[in-house]
């Protein structure tokens, strides 16, 4: 989830609540959502919070919430924007995989450190979460003085900035952090940034690159280029984002320009320019959804008259329109209210009527409702599985087994080779296993086959523990198998070992002959041989007619590969032979 | 009256008169000196006897001192040797007496050093010259030792030190005790004891021939500690998983199943996951190196697809992210048990399920976390949703109040959430019973339309899930679950640890 640093006195100053202690910041952003994880060096709150309010990933936009959950400010405010001057040219060689552009020029901008760094902190944290590590969005911004428009066209006075493909090997340009002309391709090879996000756009044949009258002067979504580096000198800035979606860009850009406009900069619009259309960005569109009452009332268990709905709507900073005339008389029927919900263009989470009602629910607050227990009546039951699981996990118990738990990952040489079990054979745990893509630990690259070994591993790893040790589990094993639904066989397996210094073969079937006694089925041991066990001192186990396991004395060579020194006897076999 | 063998033994042996230490009753019963003890210390609790102590220093030889005795001090046999070399005239070398004297070894320092400090002569420059004045066959070491090892009384405590300090005698001090008979005591033997038989073991003989009408059993020491045993016991986590299914069947819920590797549909398609959500991305999901699973009922991947898409209802919105079948349909380890309750209200595991219906499971699940403390790769979900017409928030908060206060946890809060499959959604936070602390203990949610609608679910259906681990941890003060769950597991601990009840 994300967390984003915000200071106390920032919040001060923006929402205008000097008088607010830390304390009572801290519980107003746990009722919006925004939990308190600890503080930086310099005393700012580490805020985590879901990842829907991206809008919240500045301390700008939190004060902003903050000021509505006030009352400070009510319904939907839209910034004012001023004509376009400057024309975004999406060239015909921009590179297919990342074909859109969006963008706008904020003008009378004053940033202070701080501001600077909320700026580059709110750009970071969009790149990590909407931009998808900036695969989907990102954001390159810039100073608009560094940047010599060119004249588009004779007819027009604008000024405009070129999205284009470049050649890798093709033009140059020093990189933020850089200290020399690079290539986008030595950019990738060799510069910091560049290699972080090289797999990015490696693939590519033309790299993403924005010119203006001077040439290349920034690289995305990789780096901009030194010559326009903000500073907390710029006072004009120019906005670009590049990204794989249209709307993803016009939004990652919309909370930017919301971020800006709250530190008092004006916003300048863009022409878009693509070959087949043209746009004007940034979208401030205010989106609308209808929202019925009675959905409010029966989501919340509340009975709200139309009046405080739209209250609570606005407190949220949204607007809503109802459709019936006289709904806001306290004694009217809202049977058939519906609220038209209007959106401003920051909320990037709202998909559906339901999340309006969420908003109304904040707005409220969710901790005010009374609970109640639902008032439906079910028969509770277990399943038939566990209820088997647990039925033969006691048999073992009360045979003075310690039960336990191993984990389901495990891998090729814990079951097959210390096993002495040769991969693919038709031994219990022989199977081919369900391995796992792309390992992350050579300790869990397959689902084990079998159960003995997770046994004969803690044996392993408590030898320095007083014997007799008696293990049992009842546990997960699976294999590969296509004929499967979802290509894994699953199996719940019963194993069990006797370590003590005179474990016998007789030892291990007498407590398997006492468990198929419990569970009323016949057990037979025909001799048989499984490379793990000593020859002549293993047999199958079948159950009821079925081979459903194996029973034995451990081979000498598994019990020194596990370096014990005192014998071993063990079964392991199907749980659902005990159905 | 009867009295056990041993009593009656030490009863007669006694004296009222003299004392007699529990040795020589030892000697005259025949009975071995803890027998006689322990009757001792019976009879005297009766009031037969008195029992007086007496603190005992004796002096034993070591086998370096019986050497000795047998062989002569190692400085006696060197002034021998010395005398018979003329030594007492004239200083004769060293190494002829040493070689004369049949010393060797260790010996050869011991003799020179005593040799010296009792005054039986002199070396110098390697000459050794022997005193004709002193007395080395009656050298009192000697003396003394030979008395000691014929368990004569010594008195000497000045040359016993010295012999302890030479490490040829040991001192050991020792309580004696010593019996005399009392008053009651001569007046019992006067009226006549008779010898009960005791016996250490109950047979079944005697309870067949009634023979125990007629024994006293030895007493043990019940005090003392007896031999470890080891039963078998059942996992901690098993115990707490058995728990919670027992709080939830209480309360309506009924166990679900399903597979641990299943194909991503299941477990985040039908979610309403992006299928570029950060949780779906390589690094955080086991993927299995498998065929894409065979068969989803296609009518339903449509209907995901087209959530996911274009949204549901006439306001919806999908998401601007990329969908594939494909990926769909790939197979991984399940990275929550909500792929189980999506196959069920889907309708595909047990049919379709008319409202009311209440659902649960505590199953594993499998993440690729940072591995700490509290975080596993494989670890057990509780997972559970109520379906029901018009369920509210309310009804969500009044079944969880309800759940976690079955484990001692009250005063629960809801913090407002995003889940992208509920809406609204809620962290839970709740007081823990021992330290006050305000802790997260769930996450839940009312699942959203663009859920239940694809699953073709018409009502509301509420949900939550927890980490059985974090239940267990919480309530029952575990610190490392790496201590008891998997191969590193430490035996030990878990036979320590104490059952939940």
């Amino acid at each position: 989830m994300p967390v984003v640093d915000v200071h106390p006195d920032e919040l001060r100053q923006l929402t205008g609540h000097d008088d607010k202690s830390d304390q009572e910041f801290k519980d107003d952003l746990f009722a919006l959502g925004l939990e308190f994880e600890g503080e930086t060096e310099d005393g700012a709150f580490q805020l985590e919070f879901g990842p829907d309010r991206l809008d919240r990933l500045s301390v700008e936009g939190v004060a902003r919430s903050l000021r509505y959950q006030y009352g400070d400010a009510r319904g939907v405010y839209v910034p004012k924007t001023n004509d376009p001057d400057f024309t975004f040219v999406v060239d015909e060689d921009v590179p297919e995989e990342r074909p859109y552009v969006t963008g706008a020029v904020i003008r009378g901008v004053d940033l202070d450190e701080d501001a600077l760094d909320s700026l580059i902190q709110l750009q970071e944290k969009l790149h990590a979460t909407m931009g998808r590590k900036r695969a989907k969005g990102a954001i390159g911004i810039h100073d608009l003085t560094m940047i010599k428009g060119e004249v588009l066209r004779e007819d027009t006075s604008g000024n405009s900035i070129t999205y284009t493909g470049v050649d890798p090997q093709g033009d140059t340009f020093v990189p933020l952090d850089g200290d020399r002309e690079m290539t986008p391709a030595e950019v990738l090879d060799e510069h910091q940034t560049g290699q972080k996000y090289a797999d990015l756009v490696g693939e590519y044949d033309r790299y993403p690159a924005i010119y203006d009258e001077l040439g290349l002067f920034s690289f995305p979504p990789v780096i901009n280029g030194r010559r326009t580096e903000v500073s907390t000198e710029s006072r004009e800035l120019l906005v670009e984002l590049t990204g794989t979606d249209q709307w993803t860009i016009d939004r990652m850009c919309n909370i930017v320009c919301y971020a800006l406009d709250a530190r008092g900069a004006t916003i300048e619009e863009v022409e878009v320019e693509y070959p087949d259309r043209t746009a004007v960005r940034p979208d401030f569109e205010v989106d609308t959804k209808s929202v019925p009452h009675e959905r409010i009332e029966t989501m919340l268990g509340v009975d709200f008259e139309a009046r405080e709905v739209v209250d609570l709507f606005e407190r949220s900073g949204l607007d809503a329109d109802v459709n019936v005339d006289d709904a806001r008389d306290d004694a009217a029927d809202q049977s058939d209210t519906v609220y038209e919900v209007s959106i401003p263009p920051y909320r990037v989470d709202i998909l559906h009527p339901l999340d309006l009602v969420d908003d109304v629910g904040r707005a409220y607050g969710f901790n005010e409702l009374e609970p109640r227990y639902p008032n439906v009546g079910t028969v509770g039951g277990r399943h038939e599985r566990s209820r088997l699981e647990d039925a033969a996990r006691a048999s073992l118990v009360g045979l003075g087994f310690e039960d336990m738990l191993n984990f389901h990952m495990t891998s090729e040489a814990e079951v097959h080779d210390r096993m002495n079990v040769e991969a693919g054979s038709d031994y219990l745990g022989g199977g081919d296993p369900a391995r796992i893509t792309g390992p992350y630990s050579e300790d869990y690259t397959i689902l084990r086959t079998w159960a003995l070994p997770s046994l004969a591993m803690v044996l392993e790893n408590n030898t320095h523990r007083a014997y007799p040790q008696d293990l049992a589990e009842i546990g997960l094993v699976a294999e590969r198998d296509d004929s499967v639904n979802t290509r894994v066989r699953e199996r719940r397996h019963v194993a069990a070992v006797l370590a003590r210094h005179d474990a016998t073969f007789e030892d291990a079937k007498g407590r398997l002959q006492a468990l198929c006694r419990d569970f009323g089925v016949e057990l037979e041991t025909p001799a048989t041989t499984h490379p793990s066990f000593i020859d002549g001192r293993v047999a199958g186990v079948r159950i009821d007619g079925d081979d459903v396991g194996v029973v034995g004395e451990l081979h000498p060579r598994v019990l020194v590969e596990h370096d014990l020194e005192l014998p071993v006897a063990a079964f392991e076999f199907n749980l659902d032979a005990l159905r | 009256m009867r009295l056990p063998e041993s009593q009656v033994a030490v009863l007669n042996a006694a004296s009222a008169t003299d004392e007699q230490t529990i040795d020589s009753l030892a000697d005259e019963t025949g009975l071995k000196p803890e027998t006689v003890t322990q009757a001792a210390f019976e009879l005297r609790d009766e009031g037969y006897v008195a029992v007086s102590e007496e603190e005992r220093v004796e002096y034993d030889l070591t086998d370096e001192g019986r050497e000795y005795v047998e062989d002569g001090l190692p400085e006696v046999r060197l002034y021998r040797a010395a005398v018979e070399a003329g030594a007492t005239e004239d200083a004769v070398g060293m190494g002829q007496v040493i070689g004369a004297s049949g010393l060797g070894g260790p010996e050869v320092d011991i003799a020179l050093a005593n040799f010296g400090r009792k005054g039986y002569g002199q070396i110098e420059s390697g000459q050794l010259s022997a005193d004709a004045d002193a007395d080395a066959e009656d050298d009192p070491e000697s003396v003394v030792l030979t008395a000691l090892e014929a368990g004569e009384a010594v008195v000497d405590e000045g040359v016993l030190e010295q012999l302890v300090s030479r490490n040829l005698v040991e001192r050991h001090e020792q309580t004696v005790r010593s019996v005399t008979l009392t008053e009651a005591g001569v007046t019992l033997l006067m009226e006549g004891v008779e010898a009960a038989e005791t016996v250490d073991r109950l047979t079944p003989e005697m309870l067949t021939s009634g023979e125990w009408e007629d024994v006293e059993f030895t007493e043990y020491n019940v005090e003392a500690d007896a031999p470890e045993v080891n039963g078998g016991k059942t996992h901690i986590l098993r115990q707490t998983a058995d728990r919670v299914k027992d709080v939830l069947v209480g309360m309506g819920f009924q166990e679900m199943e399903g597979p641990h590797a299943d194909a991503d549909f299941w477990i985040n398609d039908c979610l309403f996951m992006p299928q570029d959500h950060p949780a779906r991305t390589h690094w955080d999901r086991f993927a299995l190196d498998v065929p894409p699973i065979e068969d989803v009922p296609e009518d339903l991947v449509d209907r995901v697809e087209d959530a996911h898409r274009n949204g549901v209802g006439d306001d919806g919105d999908g998401y601007h992210s990329p969908w594939s079948e494909d990926f769909a349909r790939a197979i991984a380890l399940r990275g929550h048990t909500t792929s189980l309750s999506m196959r069920y209200l889907s309708g595909h595991e047990v049919g379709d399920l008319e409202p009311p219906q209440r659902y649960f499971s505590v199953e594993k699940v499998y993440r690729n976390d940072t591995l700490d403390p509290t975080h596993l790769l494989e670890f057990y979900q509780i997972e559970g949703w109520v379906m029901a017409e018009d369920l509210s928030v309310r009804d969500l908060m009044g079944t969880f109040e309800e759940f976690y206060a079955q484990f001692g946890i009250t005063d629960i809060q809801f913090k407002p959430h995003y889940n992208p499959y509920t809406e609204p959604s809620f962290e839970l936070f709740g007081r823990h019973p021992e330290t006050g602390e305000l802790i997260e203990i769930g996450n839940s949610g009312m699942f959203r339309d663009e859920v239940l609608e694809p699953l073709g679910v018409e009502c509301d259906v509420m949900a939550w899930g927890l980490a059985l681990e974090r239940l267990l941890m919480l309530m029952y003060g575990f610190d490392d679950i790496r201590d008891v769950h998997g191969t590193m597991s430490d035996i030990e601990l878990l036979r320590e640890t104490e059952v939940l009840r």
